[in-house]
């Protein structure tokens, strides 16, 4: 073990390697707070050296961590210098999310608190941010971004008590398996705040092709 | 033998006679035969929260060769099962014992026979105080959620494991793998246990891990008091992390007892808090931390037989 500093982005944010952006953000909230300079927990516990120097580290692990392209290439090197195990790399073998309850936000507030977080991932995601700049949205873009935000579509349920097969018609730019129009757009806001998108932008963008 | 909890905190006023107190009142409702030690030389008041005015001896009588046993100084209180040895007695220049003086005191501390034996240290990082934490391999660290409390409970914590950092080099003869690696890292001093310790398993796996085992057997917990609405409640979970990821030191987080006015009523009262309040939210509190000390093992099994526990159940008092 090294100290706090030299430790590689995941031990520092004490996240597993397969660790989902969700996941990533929660523990790099946890961090700041405790390492931040108004913490009571850590206070006096570093020179103002060390503690700029921790959080200077914290801020570039959750930069690299939640960049996709940058996550690859800081594994990479990680797997060159034998600290990383082959297999855990892969973005598409990372975590994502099929249950709340269980998890450290298992409470009655938990989609709220999930929503929030999301937001800030959704905020400094370029690829989701690429998304969301086009004019009019499909399926296939509300479901790149789901997985980019690394979250199941089983969460989502789970969320929003939208039953699985209106969410995947979503996805598959099936709308006339929801019940109505009305219903599809229900489902749709529902769908695009469980994952802390703007509902309005997202359902007028989606309806957009119904309507053309 | 008994079981020796040394309370500290480091910073004055932060509850530590309160706390020793009160868990030695609700230890002996429950049957154990506890014994509370004013261990504060320099400014002994724990006879006052259990309610005793003048202590007729002390713990000056021992350490001044008046009497011949530590036993001899221990005074019965109201309470069953619960005794006192009092610091009210003495000599206003108690608090700077010398090392001869204070290692007799401990000898004769281990030799009483008791179930739990609860010594109330003073403030400060004074040896009088860290030595009490290195030689039983225990303690219970009181803080309150405050910057200054915070920080002098680091300063506590720090002092007790560099002096057992020490003492184990100098007893195992690690001198010179200590000084390899501050000579490989110039971080790598005791003052910065953790990576002192992994630049020393670097060196020598084997004697690193000697020292890292024994700083862990060390049994250390931590109470918050007099926490506030405000306040983040799991402020002691995370002071635990870090100690535990930057001193590796065992340290566990046994619970707040929450900010309570009557507190400051039961001190006019004069007498044990718990037993004038046993149902306010603070003597609830303290409860729950007595039992996370019973463990709930095999010595939790005691209590059920107790016919103390059943006869305060019934009276309404501070059983747990």
């Amino acid at each position: 073990m090294m100290r706090l500093t030299e430790e590689n982005f995941y031990r520092l944010l004490e996240v597993d390697v397969d660790a989902s952006p969700f996941e990533i953000v929660g523990a790099y909230k946890d961090m700041k707070y405790l390492y931040g300079e108004d913490s009571l927990a850590s206070y006096s516990f570093f020179s103002g050296e060390e503690r700029r120097e921790i959080l200077a580290k914290l801020d570039e692990a959750y930069s690299t961590l939640m960049d996709e392209e940058k996550r690859s290439r800081y594994d990479r090197s990680l797997m060159e210098r034998d600290t990383l195990q082959e297999g855990a790399r892969s973005p598409r073998d990372r975590k994502t999310f099929r249950c709340v309850s269980g998890s450290k936000y298992g409470t009655s507030s938990a989609p709220l608190k999930i929503r929030n977080e999301l937001k800030d991932i959704v905020a400094s995601n370029p690829v989701i941010q690429e998304i969301l700049s086009y004019d009019v949205l499909s399926g296939e873009d509300l479901k790149k971004i789901r997985e980019a935000l690394g979250i199941s579509l089983e969460l989502i349920g789970e969320i929003t008590k939208v039953r699985l097969i209106y969410l995947r018609a979503i996805e598959e730019d099936e709308f006339n398996r929801a019940p109505s129009r009305m219903f599809l757009r229900s489902f749709l806001k529902s769908y695009a705040q469980s994952i802390g998108l703007d509902a309005a932008t997202v359902v007028t963008r989606y309806l957009k092709r119904i309507h053309d | 033998m008994a079981r020796i909890w040394p309370i500290g905190g480091g910073k004055g006023g932060t509850g530590k006679s309160f706390l020793a107190g009160n868990l030695g009142v609700l230890l002996a409702r429950n049957g154990f035969k506890t014994l509370l030690i004013d261990a504060d030389l320099g400014a002994p008041n724990l006879h006052t929260i259990i309610g005793l005015s003048y202590p007729a001896k002390g713990l000056s009588d021992f350490i001044h060769k008046r009497v011949e046993t530590l036993q001899e100084t221990v005074l019965q209180t109201p309470i069953p099962n619960l005794f006192l040895i009092s610091g009210a007695r003495n000599r206003l220049d108690a608090s700077n014992l010398a090392y001869e003086q204070k290692m007799k005191m401990l000898r004769a501390i281990l030799r009483l026979s008791y179930d739990y034996i609860l010594l109330d240290l003073g403030a400060g990082t004074s040896f009088n105080t860290i030595d009490f934490f290195t030689l039983v391999d225990s303690g219970i660290f009181v803080c309150c959620p405050e910057f200054t409390s915070v920080e002098n409970l680091y300063r506590l914590i720090h002092s007790v494991c560099l002096r057992k950092i020490r003492q184990i080099l100098k007893v195992q003869h690690f001198q010179e793998l200590a000084e390899k690696a501050e000579a490989r890292n110039q971080d790598a001093t005791i003052n910065r246990p953790g990576y002192f310790l992994d630049t020393l398993k670097e060196i020598d796996p084997e004697k690193g891990e000697i020292i890292e085992r024994t700083l862990q057997a060390f049994q250390f917990r931590l109470v918050i008091n007099q926490l506030r609405k405000q306040d983040h409640p799991e402020i002691g979970r995370l002071v635990c992390k870090l100690v535990a990821k930057h001193l590796r030191l065992n340290l566990q987080w046994i619970g707040n007892v929450g900010y309570d006015d009557l507190v400051h009523g039961g001190f006019f009262a004069r007498e044990p808090f718990v037993e004038k309040y046993p149902f306010s939210r603070a003597a609830m509190d303290l409860k729950a931390i007595t039992k996370d000390i019973l463990g709930m093992s095999h010595e939790h099994k005691r209590v059920a037989n107790s016919t103390h526990m059943n006869t305060d159940a019934v009276s309404g008092s501070v059983s747990l």
